[in-house]
């Protein structure tokens, strides 16, 4: 069934769609905002390790389900499998409004001024697409600040020598310290490192009508049991409810990109919450749907005009998949610094993000969230650890509350070959081709990583552990919920997919505004910058629309 | 669902033992057959197979072991047709009754019978690999003793610190061990 023709339709009601959509129908818009997901709120999934999103093992509590969605994973080898939702090569994102901005951990990074311009700072990398952002940190920073102001960030850069300029402090103080974080904040001054507290998209103070963190153990992976964490979900997306202009539609999957007879985009097709199939026309499509999803449905999006999907006219749709390094190192102390006080994560270094003699890039720092028990069974112990038996029950048991660990998102090398396509072979629920994952990290990735885990090593032994170890990753494709980079912006149709202002080469009415758009993803958790892009992208939309642009 | 196992649930040991307090014991010669397995895919065989296996990889000490915190009935739960884990029953049904026989050639008994120090010896060679290549290899077809290995030592971990909602670690004995 056809619906009535809207003015923009935003696929995905995550950190970018869900800004997306308020910006534009705050203009005057309206918009039709699409979520495969509902509203998840604390009450559905409780503190319940087993479904939470951190881990997963039983399923993903917030969406995406094992019985509707799937994917292909290709390994290194070439052997390809079948991938479920709640298997770590699936690299699912959140499938509800808010997407993990409802659940995450909540870190509100900036990224660095060098991280828009990699190849001006390190030169060329062999291997990889290492390319400058054809925007700066200086474009950006405005909708950093209204990011930071409109969802809520707690923070205070000024104790943050590394951290870049901006206009305006954070709207809240910064969080406090629990005990590890307290012992390691002294031991990291000792040894000439600069640690701050972490910028959290937390209440520290009642904002916007929330209330104040308490400080929970199960934080990340969850929902918030007194909604003080912020999201779009509990911002920006009943902002643009509000405004009478958007109309959220939950539960529907968008399977295609529509284009009439003379190669225009005209509208999206989609399946309701009962398997019917509708037709929402539209002038301007906003995908915000993941870096997987997003490729994926362009790729589906064939026609006579684009017999290789929409805007993939020189093959860079879905390319350069990337996510991040995570490094590290874990250290037992002869006491206990656990004290239960959540979410764990504050204390931070930046000391480690660029200008390492002889390294690309970096990563931040920071204290691991707090360790729940069934990760905590398997993770977060020495090489060559029990698994099983009586001697790890002890390990359990003496050691929960005696152990930190340290752990940073290594800025990956953008990679030609890591990539999402989509399999005819293989469809979901709905008959679509799922998107299939491969590829590999860049060998600079790892030997960052062993660099960057040095330095964690290092915290941690001046923090008095009497014990530690590093944590290094493997080659394997990086992606899951930090996943970006596979529609990149830039001036040069032939090696990116979007404009500087997230418009799909060719194809004026289309644009992206989620993490496709990163060229390079930062040693830092990506979600403030995707935030910032859906301000961005969406500044530049209603500027034409006001001008009187309908993208016709 | 969300249900106490402890309400629903009573192992067959303690049922056991109910009942040979009630009867001194003589009731169980006849009749164990009838008795009915409170598992919803166990059958009685496998679950006290399992109790055992869960009780190797989680041992009872000063805190309940994997048979007492129910990891049992977790597995049971995940792997029946409403479970999370239900791709998994014929992994169970499978590798269960092969865990019991294989031992047998070497030790002239089953798993369910060795001492303990044997069964710990026992499954120490299944996790290296020993019996993958083995005569008794075949009774494991598809699978590989290792690999179930691996699987099960996962299970019972989430069983044992996991939610209580999901039928195991009871009385969260778990997060009170680790004081979590």
């Amino acid at each position: 069934m056809k619906k009535e023709r809207v003015n923009a339709v935003v696929v995905g009601a995550g950190a970018g769609g869900g800004v997306a959509a308020k910006e534009l129908s705050e203009a005057g818009l309206s918009v039709v905002l699409f979520e495969r997901g509902g509203w998840v709120t604390h009450e559905d999934h409780g503190n319940d390790e087993l479904t939470a999103q951190r881990s997963f093992p039983l399923a993903c509590g917030f969406g995406p389900d094992n019985e509707r969605y799937r994917r292909v994973y290709r390994d290194r080898q070439g052997n390809e499998r079948i991938v479920l939702p709640n298997e770590w090569d699936y690299q699912n994102n959140a499938a509800c409004v808010g997407s993990g901005t409802v659940c995450y951990g909540a870190m509100a990074w900036r990224f660095m001024e060098e991280d828009f311009r990699m190849k001006s700072t390190y030169g060329g990398v062999e291997g990889s697409t290492l390319d400058d952002w054809p925007i700066s940190y200086d474009d950006l920073e405005p909708c950093y600040e209204k990011a930071e102001w409109e969802i809520g960030v707690a923070g205070d850069d000024s104790i943050n020598p590394f951290a870049p300029w901006r206009s305006k402090p954070h709207p809240m103080p910064a969080f406090h310290h629990n005990r590890e974080a307290r012992i390691l904040e002294s031991a990291a001054k000792e040894i000439g490192y600069h640690p701050f507290s972490i910028p959290m998209l937390r209440n520290s103070v009642p904002y916007n009508g929330r209330r104040v963190c308490a400080h929970v153990r199960q934080c990340v992976g969850f929902a918030c049991p007194v909604d003080a964490k912020n999201g779009t979900q509990n911002t920006v997306i009943p902002t643009a409810i509000e405004t009478g202009n958007c109309e959220l539609r939950i539960h529907c999957k968008v399977a295609e990109l529509l284009t009439n007879d003379q190669g225009k985009l005209t509208g999206v097709s989609y399946f309701d919450e009962n398997d019917q199939k509708h037709e929402q026309p539209a002038d301007i499509i906003v995908l915000a749907a993941s870096a997987t999803e997003t490729p994926r449905l362009m790729l589906n999006s064939t026609s006579k005009y684009f017999p290789s999907g929409i805007g993939n006219r020189h093959d860079w749709v879905g390319r350069n998949l990337q996510g991040h390094a995570y490094c590290g190192a874990d250290g037992l102390f002869d006491y206990e610094v656990y004290t239960g006080e959540g979410p764990g994560a504050s204390v931070a270094i930046c000391d480690f993000n660029h200008h390492n003699d002889g390294y690309i890039g970096g990563a931040m720092l920071a204290n691991e969230f707090i360790k729940l028990p069934y990760a905590y069974s398997s993770g977060f112990r020495p090489p060559g650890s029990a698994r099983w038996g009586k001697e790890h029950k002890e390990y359990q048991k003496k050691n929960y509350r005696r152990n930190a660990s340290i752990r940073g998102p290594v800025q990956e090398m953008p990679v030609f070959e890591s990539r999402v396509e989509v399999t005819p072979e293989v469809r979901d629920h709905w008959g679509i081709p799922v998107a299939k994952i491969s590829g590999y990290r860049h060998d600079e990735d790892i030997r960052v990583a062993e660099f960057i885990a040095e330095k964690a090593e290092k915290w941690l032994q001046a923090a008095g552990a009497i014990k530690t170890w590093k944590s290094i990753p493997g080659k394997g494709v990086s992606g899951s919920q930090h996943q970006a980079g596979t529609c990149r912006m830039g001036n040069d149709p032939q090696s990116s997919v979007t404009n500087k202002y997230g418009q799909v080469h060719g194809v004026d009415n289309l644009f992206i505004a989620d993490g496709s758009l990163h060229v390079t993803n930062g040693g830092f958790n990506p979600v403030l910058t995707i935030m910032a892009l859906g301000y961005w992208v969406s500044d530049y939309i209603v500027k034409e629309w006001t001008h009187g642009n309908r993208f016709r | 669902m969300k249900t106490d196992p402890s309400l629903t649930h009573l192992s067959r040991r303690s049922f056991i033992k109910i009942t040979a307090a009630w009867t001194g014991g003589l009731w169980l010669v006849g009749v164990p057959a009838e008795i009915p397995s409170s598992y919803r895919l166990f059958t009685r065989e496998e679950a006290e197979i399992m109790d055992i296996l869960a009780n190797c990889i989680i041992p009872p000490g000063e805190f309940a072991g994997g048979e007492e915190a129910g990891v049992t009935n977790f597995i049971d739960q995940q792997i029946s047709i409403d479970g999370y884990l239900k791709e998994d029953a014929r992994l169970y049904k499978t590798c269960l009754p092969a865990l019991n026989r294989t031992p047998f050639n070497e030790y002239g008994k089953h798993f369910l019978n060795l001492d303990e120090s044997n069964r710990i010896e026992y499954l120490k060679k299944l996790e290296s690999g020993v019996y993958n290549e083995s005569s008794e290899a075949a009774l494991w077809e598809p699978y590989a003793p290792s690999q179930f290995f691996s699987t099960v030592i996962d299970h019972c971990m989430m069983g044992f610190y996991g939610s209580p909602e999901h039928g195991g670690n009871k009385n969260y004995v778990s997060y009170r061990m680790i004081r979590f």
